[in-house]
């Protein structure tokens, strides 16, 4: 009888073109949603959206203080605040898109048994609303590094033309944060026990990542076969944290162990396009049982 | 019987403004929305099923499916923590067509809200099938949009997340203001708002997108008499639309004067479903019956009842004792 009147099957995952269209015509709600809650996050303090920009700062400060000038890992490096505050920047983009992401599905039943509109609009919008308190941090980011080449013993830094690359850089992070973020979505929703996991696999990441100090040196004095040394610098080299951070680096620093590399661009497009789209099918394919648990 | 009509305008949350109205014929047209034996069971992860409440029907220890993800992130559960099921819908059939209004009726817990949600198609079913043509909205009062945004931001959202686009939404914004009454409230965040606040200025957004179907779960419990006027307007305007409208209250009086007909949900089954006043006389009974003679509480009095009544005591909760076994076989009792 359903079908002689034309009735729609509900619950049932639409196909995955129909799926993207419908997706497309909601970028408006997409985009209020990430603004409106970027703006929401800290909305409760005093100093408000300034702690957009704070946070990071202070995240910065820290790890300069311990490991640039306490231990002193960076003897490689002509300028450890710099390399550190890129890192600590750019990595908390990536370490909140993926605890974001894991949240953006399980912690927000009530709005998803209330409302129906494509699940994906969650971990969109919440990468989005990252990328959108990361702006104003990246500019923080940038001035620091310029101001930092003027301290006495650390290498001067200047404004190049490889800065206008900068932008590039950070849209191929954003399109791969995204496609982490449906991952962890996915994930989290049908596993809750994954949620308790994810600190302790980012912590291994940074560290795995040379956020912030090179592993290269390292690498050199473990005490493995030279085989594994190469197989392993290859993964700690090209895997995608790493790739990015080398991306934003070689724009903004002018480090001599960082050059501008095709190599890399390449590599950071290709991570992208394929977290994004293995990531986005994942989020798919779980998309008729967002909201039941 | 004086004595129980008396209780029963309390327990049935009867309301004066409402008594006496009926709701009006609408055009009914080819039927929207066809449920076939639906199941709903909620997955509750962290919560085992207590050894008695396994034995009952509708919470059990859940049968994992074995993919192998799930085997590997379920290895050791058994003594760390557990999953239980909650089958809180179990095989509900019935067909609505354009231009009804219905009344969901039952007690606490007997699944109405879920079949709401089910049927709206946010809580996918276990098995059967709900089509529909159109797209349900569904409104209920725990529906929090976003409590740490403004109202202002909250219809913004609302109006995108059903579909309109940022002009329409726009274009109606003072409509909805006006409709739920906060004025200058929707300038706070919607956390500071009363909770009849936030239940106007929600029931406002989702029926500002005109919707097809239109689901409201209890939401106009929490609103004054100005602002039920006002709802009961727009519900009418929904059905001559040729909209349809579900309602989920516990006041029969309200079902009474605007629904047309009545599905009546028990444990999770569809007791009746007919037109409103047979379905709600039929619930009426059932309810006086398990009010407390005295003040015994719940369906133990009504048992107790029953026994006082078997004994031939002549009292008067007697009576209603011995409608609670009828009413509670009411599946099977004509």
């Amino acid at each position: 009888m359903a079908e002689r009147y034309g009735l729609r099957r509900l619950n049932v995952r639409p196909p995955l073109r129909e799926y993207i269209r419908d997706l497309m015509g909601r970028w408006s709600f997409i985009r209020v949603l990430a603004t409106s809650t970027a703006y929401a996050r800290n909305q409760s303090n005093y100093l408000g959206q300034l702690w957009a920009v704070l946070n990071p700062i202070l995240n910065a400060a820290v790890y300069v203080l311990i490991f640039g000038i306490l231990l002193g890992v960076n003897r490689h490096v002509g300028n450890s605040i710099a390399f550190i505050v890129v890192g600590v920047f750019i990595f908390r983009f990536i370490e909140s898109s993926v605890t974001g992401g894991a949240k953006s599905i399980s912690g927000k039943t009530q709005l998803l048994r209330s409302l129906h509109f494509p699940r994906a609009v969650m971990p969109i919008s919440t990468v989005l609303s990252l990328l959108a308190t990361l702006i104003p941090a990246l500019v923080v980011m940038c001035v620091i590094v310029l101001v930092s080449g003027y301290i006495p013993g650390y290498q001067t830094m200047k404004v190049t033309w490889w800065w206008l690359l900068l932008p590039a850089a950070v849209a191929l992070l954003w399109i791969f944060n995204t496609g982490l973020a449906f991952i962890m979505a996915r994930v989290v929703a049908t596993t809750p026990d994954l949620d308790n996991i994810i600190g302790f696999v980012m912590r291994v990441v940074m560290y795995g990542s040379g956020v912030i100090f090179p592993l290269a040196g390292y690498l050199e004095r473990m005490n493995i076969s030279e085989g594994a040394k190469v197989v392993l610098g290859g993964v700690l080299e090209y895997q995608p944290v790493a790739v990015f951070l080398y991306l934003v680096r070689s724009c903004l620093t002018q480090e001599e162990s960082i050059p501008q590399s095709g190599l890399m661009w390449a590599l950071g497009a290709g991570w992208a396009v394929l977290f994004f789209v293995i990531g986005f099918v994942i989020f798919w394919r779980g998309e008729e049982r967002y909201g039941r648990d | 019987m004086t004595e129980a009509d008396a209780h029963m305008d309390f327990d049935l949350e009867l309301e004066q403004d409402d008594l006496d109205e009926e709701a009006a014929e609408a055009p009914i047209g080819d039927p929207c929305l066809v449920v076939d034996d639906l199941h709903v069971v909620y997955r509750v992860v962290g919560s085992r099923a207590r050894k008695e409440a396994e034995k009952g029907v509708e919470v059990r220890e859940a049968q994992i499916k074995p993919s192998f993800l799930k085997r590997l992130a379920n290895a050791g559960r058994q003594h760390t923590g557990g999953v239980s099921e909650v089958h809180a819908v179990r095989g509900i059939s019935f067909t609505v067509r354009h231009g009804e209004s219905i009344g969901i009726v039952g007690v606490n817990g007997s699944g109405k809200s879920t079949l709401l949600r089910a049927i709206a198609g946010l809580m996918p079913p276990a098995s059967g099938s709900v089509h529909v043509s159109g797209e349900p909205s569904l409104l209920g009062v725990n529906a929090a949009l976003m409590p740490q945004l403004s109202g202002e931001q909250n219809i913004m959202i609302g109006g995108l997340a059903l579909g309109l686009t940022p002009k329409q939404v726009e274009e109606r914004f003072d409509e909805v203001v006006e409709f739920a009454g906060i004025g200058d409230f929707v300038y706070l965040p919607m956390r500071t708002y009363s909770s009849g606040m936030a239940a106007r200025l929600r029931f406002a957004i989702s029926s500002a997108a005109s919707p097809e179907i239109l689901m409201i779960d209890e939401a106009l419990a929490t609103g004054d008499a100005a602002f039920k006027a006002r709802s009961k307007a727009r519900i009418e305007d929904v059905r001559q639309n040729a909209g349809t409208v579900f309602l989920v209250s516990h006041s029969i009086s309200t079902v009474e004067a605007m629904c047309t007909r009545v599905l009546w949900v028990h444990q999770g089954k569809l007791v009746m479903d007919g037109p409103t006043h047979e379905v709600t006389e039929r619930y009426k009974e059932y309810v006086r019956s398990l009010r407390p003679p005295g003040r015994r509480g719940g369906r133990g009095g009504g048992r107790a009842g029953g026994r006082n009544a078997k004994g031939g005591a002549r009292k008067a909760g007697a009576g209603a004792g011995g409608q609670a076994r009828a009413g509670a076989g009411g599946q099977t009792a004509d």
